[in-house]
């Protein structure tokens, strides 16, 4: 009933932008857990592999947690100093560097 | 002139091959035996392509080595009650022989003489002096000494069905060396006793009282037996020498028909100068499959193929053949223990070569593939190549695991989802932004 309740209110209240970041956020925990689950009852081999690749899930969120966090219009406050482009940049440099670094050591 | 000459050449090359194709042997024969005695066995030698040398023990000449060379290619020593011999030719000159590949035919006899201990480095053992082979079965009219003795066709030295043959002279006890071949086994009935007399029977007696402890007797004991050197020269030691005599071969057997004394010389002889049963290997090759030339390393889990080239010795043609009929041969790919023990067997369209294929083994290290096959009668057959095998390069690993397939997903997955994001994104922006536009103005 409350869980319900919580989701109309999200529906209704959340900017479309913001309903897109999370909509990301929901495809890469997915593909992060896929990873766990795989590595737990297949196989850790090998492991630099699940590594990055688990890597990448967790960065990527972590990223775009923050870019959802930087640009929602609530948090004004917060980030006086950040504009929202500035906020998209900072995430864009920091995924490409977060990549470079998961295919280097994806092997 | 220069048809001439080629044609000298020619002729001259052709008499050379065939004398090359006849051996010379030295024939040691004690005075008292008389050479026309024998003639049965030394003609047949002659016929086969021998050369036969006569010469007694104490002789100086002919020298059978001058100075370290060899003069003879075989030695038959039919000198079985001499105590005393030339110089160059003493039982314990005769073992340095061997090692020359000099093959050696020695007839003993029931008397103590050198060759009594000489029988003994070969792990024959001798009964006490004096002591020949005696037995009452069958029923017959020579002495009791004079024994005919059935020849079991198991050797693969003998021809199959040779009648049983005459023999008198001492038995001997075979010691436990597997380079010793027997070829002839005393009677199950005979016994060897220091007396022709039954009277004196009691050391027998008491002897098969004590569960058989130093009984002479029974087909346990060797009447011709052969030993094989690790060079592959051949030595047969005989419990006497009548039986290669005229006299036994025309004796007429208790049983009726004649006997196989002619035969059984025949094939021992040529058993002894290595007209028979004699291999060798020609060549053996090793590469990884699909190529034809050895690499210099081989590295782990490589598929090798080894092939081997045997050949026979035919004596009727005096040439080596190649030889298919080694059924058990085995090959080991050994780093201080075999790590691959496989068999290594004929290739039916080709006579003479043997060849496997295998897996090199997971251990990298410095390996011989040894072949080693010895068998009673055979030439021995051993060769020894050895290889490095080295862990793989860097870049011999396989690329992508397939293992790992669930991550490089993700991973890509990751970068695609954040490149859609972020052009999704900045498209919105742009609409956002005419939108915004438009409404400011």
């Amino acid at each position: 009933m409350a869980v319900s309740t919580l989701w109309k209110s999200y529906l209704d209240q959340t900017p479309d932008r913001l309903k897109f970041i999370d909509a990301f956020l929901v495809f890469i925990v997915l593909s992060g857990v896929l990873q766990f689950v795989y590595c737990v009852l297949v196989t850790n081999f090998p492991f630099n592999a699940f590594l990055a690749g688990f890597a990448s899930s967790v960065g990527q969120f972590v990223l775009t947690a923050s870019l959802r966090a930087q640009v929602n219009p609530e948090n004004r406050s917060e980030f006086k100093e950040v504009s929202p482009e500035r906020a998209f940049a900072d995430f864009a440099l920091g995924s490409i560097v977060l990549h470079f670094f998961v295919f280097n050591f994806l092997g | 002139m220069r048809l001439l000459s080629s044609v000298l050449v020619t002729l001259l090359a052709l008499t050379k091959i065939s004398f090359a194709s006849s051996s010379s042997v030295l024939v040691v024969l004690d005075p008292s035996l008389n050479r026309e005695d024998y003639s049965i066995f030394f003609g047949g030698l002659e016929e086969r392509g021998y050369n036969l040398t006569f010469r007694a023990p104490k002789d100086d000449t002919p020298a059978i080595t001058d100075y370290g060379v060899p003069n003879y290619d075989h030695v038959i020593l039919f000198a079985p009650d001499t105590k005393s011999y030339a110089q160059d030719i003493t039982p314990q000159s005769l073992v340095g022989l061997l090692s020359e590949n000099i093959n050696l035919l020695i007839a003993l006899s029931p008397k103590q003489t050198p060759l009594t201990s000489l029988a003994a480095e070969f792990s024959l053992i001798l009964p006490p002096p004096e002591t020949p082979l005696i037995s009452h079965h069958p029923a017959r009219s020579e002495p009791i000494t004079t024994i005919p003795v059935p020849v079991s066709s198991s050797s693969p030295i003998l021809t199959p069905g040779i009648p049983p043959i005459w023999f008198t002279g001492a038995p001997h006890a075979l010691g436990s060396t597997p380079m010793l071949v027997p070829i002839l086994r005393a009677p199950a009935e005979s016994f060897a006793a220091d007396s022709t007399s039954d009277a004196d029977s009691d050391a027998l007696i008491a002897a098969s009282e004590k569960s058989g402890e130093g009984l002479w007797a029974g087909s346990r004991m060797g009447l011709v037996t052969g030993f094989q050197t690790k060079v592959n020269s051949r030595v047969v030691f005989a419990g006497g020498v009548k039986m290669f005599s005229d006299e036994y071969a025309k004796k007429e057997l208790p049983s009726g028909g004649a006997p196989g004394n002619a035969l059984f010389a025949t094939d021992v002889a040529a058993w002894v100068f290595q007209e028979k049963l004699r291999l060798r290997i020609d060549g053996v090759e090793h590469h990884r499959v699909g190529e034809s030339v050895a690499p210099e390393v081989y590295t782990t889990n490589d598929e090798i193929v080894y092939t081997a080239h045997i050949s026979a010795y035919d004596s009727k043609t005096s040439a080596w053949k190649p030889y298919s009929g080694v059924d058990d041969l085995q090959l080991e790919f050994t780093m201080l223990d075999p790590h691959i023990r496989t068999s290594l067997p004929a290739v039916p369209g080709s006579p003479g070569t043997y060849q496997i294929r295998f897996r090199a083994p997971d251990r990298h290290g410095v390996f011989k593939f040894v072949l080693n096959w010895k068998r009673k009668g055979y030439s021995y057959l051993e060769s020894s190549t050895t290889v490095p095998v080295v862990p793989p390069r860097h870049d011999q690993y396989p690329r992508f695991l397939s293992a790992a397939w669930p991550y490089y997903a993700g991973a890509i997955s990751t970068s695609i989802g954040f490149f859609l994001f972020a052009a999704l994104w900045l498209a919105g922006d742009v609409k956002g932004e005419r939108k915004k536009g438009s409404k400011v103005e």
